[in-house]
């Protein structure tokens, strides 16, 4: 064994190139860190460091995705460069640099320390890629971890503000309890299979010492990664969270965190825990969490779109919103786990990323116009305050209704697309569990459509009894609105185009 | 004779479901956040179990992994609590009731 370890030692595969990206956002980080210690509160410089950061980390990423020949695992396996890592690090690279330009608004509006703001969101993005990569649980642990510490504070930035402490005290609470089950989760599964290799996990499941604590051990992982991605059961601190953190903070979470466990989620489960014909262990644990996955995806699908119509809170609405997203996403989830064949598989991975890039597109979008409708300490974010704004403010309202209808699902846009490609692999499936599942997401769907048009509805047939001051569009935020409006429309269109490049590298490199 | 894998591994069930039963029960922020600071410990005593029935080295390298997170998490997450109690003197998570349910 421990010759094994020197050996390991001696060569570690080392590779730069591989964790570029990875490399470049957190050392934009430090240098933002350490320049805000300098010379403190110069939102735009620290602004501009995290941009180019960002840019550069993205550079970085297309060299990799766009040079052929590049090796394709690095430090003993536990980093992979499939397309499973490279589209959904693009998702995180977009979500932060449109977090970014959105909180200009409400950095400048609240006084807000913004060094450290941007220095978290850094982490937090290098947190996420990180879990994307990762190919090994001790790195995807990690990675999560530096995401969720980052994240409980940005919740909390807004420091004087009750509903903002509460908030970060809720997340921080709850999001470590989570990732104590997640944790022991990992430990029983490393128990069990003698490895923390995804690769290896799938390979030792046959001749697993202990059957018993593998199945112990992925339960455990669901309640860490169901945590993550607002899944019901796990879905409770959600509403609360989301509606007391700042609002670009509360867009940043439904995007990206959410991505980033779907991310490692998928990792874990549809290459980790494969199904192997004629191995015991290992056709019940796939069945097992099948199972257990289709009724959560149910569950938070319908509980999500259910309890966001009775909400008069805008933010509170887009946190239910999200929870059904969530729902929907693992409808692609499931796909991925009970499709045949690898291509079959890689492409239901490839629609849940494009999935997830769809939604943080959109909910980027609606999160920037629910950012400027809020005014100073997040005080207008129910139904009411937006009464009446339609024909008064007609680029903003005219843009919600888009992301409205995008989130809701209507050709053309983003939703429709995403929501086709997700439901896919599951329809082909053809097993009726399967196609049951399908139906309840499509009639899920058509319940969602109450609340988004809702908000259309309040927008332009509401009479306005306050009065209304035009909020002023900043330059930062009139590129949001035209990123994510283009986005609406392209991924809607040319969403093929993406789907192609999604799935360039078949994930799961070494095992065939 | 050192004891089975066996026992270390019921002794960490054993605390793991005492710091996961505490959370729920404890009202109070800190005594809470001591009861996860009791989860995570206890998974680490399963990586150091395991790591030595295999006589592999991941598991140990988990568990360093884990402490310093577990570190960073802690001054995190006690920031979080004073911030808290400045605002509301109080650290009972039963007074965070703003956000409504």
């Amino acid at each position: 064994m421990m010759n094994i370890f020197l050996a390991e030692l001696a060569d570690p595969n080392v590779s730069i190139p591989l964790v570029l990206p990875e490399m470049l956002l957190a050392l934009t980080g430090i240098l933002v860190m350490i320049y805000d210690s300098i010379r403190p509160g110069r939102r735009r410089v620290t602004g501009t460091i995290s941009m180019v950061g960002l840019i550069l980390s993205a550079v970085a990423l297309f060299w990799i995705w766009s040079t052929p020949g590049q090796q394709l695992s690095a430090f003993g396996g536990m980093i992979v460069a499939d397309s499973l890592r490279m589209s959904f690090t693009a998702v995180f690279l977009l979500v932060s640099a449109l977090t970014i330009l959105v909180s200009t608004v409400w950095v400048e509006r609240e006084d807000v320390h913004a060094g450290e703001y941007h220095t978290l969101l850094l982490f937090a993005t290098v947190g996420m890629m990180f879990m994307a990569s990762g190919n090994d649980l001790v790195i995807i642990f990690l990675g999560l971890e530096t995401l969720s510490i980052a994240t409980y504070v940005m919740a909390g930035l807004r420091r004087r503000d009750l509903r903002s402490n509460e908030s970060a005290l809720k997340y921080f609470i709850l999001g470590s309890y989570a990732s104590g089950f997640l944790l022991y989760g990992m430990a029983l599964v490393y128990g069990a299979t003698g490895t923390t290799n995804v690769t290896q996990i799938a390979l030792n499941t046959e001749t697993a010492q202990f059957p018993a604590l593998l199945l112990v051990g992925a339960a455990m992982l669901v309640i860490g990664f169901g945590f993550k991605v607002a899944t019901v059961p796990f879905h409770i601190w959600t509403p609360d969270v989301y509606e007391g953190a700042p609002s670009p903070v509360t867009g940043f979470m439904a995007a990206g965190p959410k991505a980033a466990g779907f991310a490692s989620f998928l990792r874990v489960f549809v290459l980790g825990f494969p199904l192997v014909v004629g191995v015991q262990a290992s056709e019940f644990l796939h069945d097992s969490w099948i199972t257990a996955l289709t009724v959560m995806a149910i569950l938070t699908m319908t509980v999500g779109n259910i309890a966001a119509i009775v909400q008069n809170n805008v933010k509170r609405m887009l946190a239910y919103s999200s929870i059904a997203h969530a729902g929907y996403a693992m409808v692609g989830f499931v796909g991925a786990g009970v499709a045949k064949t690898a291509t079959g598989r890689d492409d239901a991975i490839a629609a849940v990323a494009f999935y997830m890039l769809t939604y943080a597109v959109t909910n980027l979008g609606a999160f920037a116009i629910v950012t400027l409708v809020a005014r100073k300490n997040d005080r207008r974010t129910e139904f009411e305050d937006y009464n009446g704004i339609g024909f008064r403010s007609p680029v903003l309202a005219f843009s919600l209704s888009l992301f409205m209808l995008s989130l809701l699902g209507l050709p053309l846009t983003a939703g429709f697309i995403g929501k086709v490609l997700v439901f896919r692999p599951a329809l082909e499936a053809g097993t009726s569990l399967m196609v049951i599942l399908v139906v309840i997401a499509v009639i899920n769907t058509a319940i969602s459509a109450y609340y988004y048009l809702r908000l259309i509805v309040v927008m332009f047939f509401r009479e306005r009894t306050e009065e209304w001051s035009q909020p002023k569009i900043s330059t930062a935020l009139a590129a949001v609105l035209a990123i994510t409006i283009i986005g609406v429309f392209y991924f809607g269109i040319f969403g093929n185009n993406v789907i192609e490049m999604f799935s360039k590298y078949p994930v799961d490199v070494q095992m065939r | 004779m050192e004891p089975a894998l066996g026992s270390y591994l019921a002794l960490s069930g054993i605390l793991f479901s005492i710091g996961a039963v505490g959370v729920i029960y404890k009202r109070n922020a800190i005594g809470m956040f001591m009861c996860i600071e009791l989860m995570l410990n206890s998974v680490n005593l399963s990586f150091v179990a395991f790591s030595r029935h295999y006589g592999d080295v991941t598991g140990q390298l988990f568990v360093f992994v884990v402490m310093s997170v577990a570190a960073a998490e802690a001054a995190v997450g006690l920031g979080i609590i004073i911030t808290f109690f400045r605002n509301r003197l109080s650290v009972d998570v039963d007074d965070a009731s703003i956000l409504k349910n």
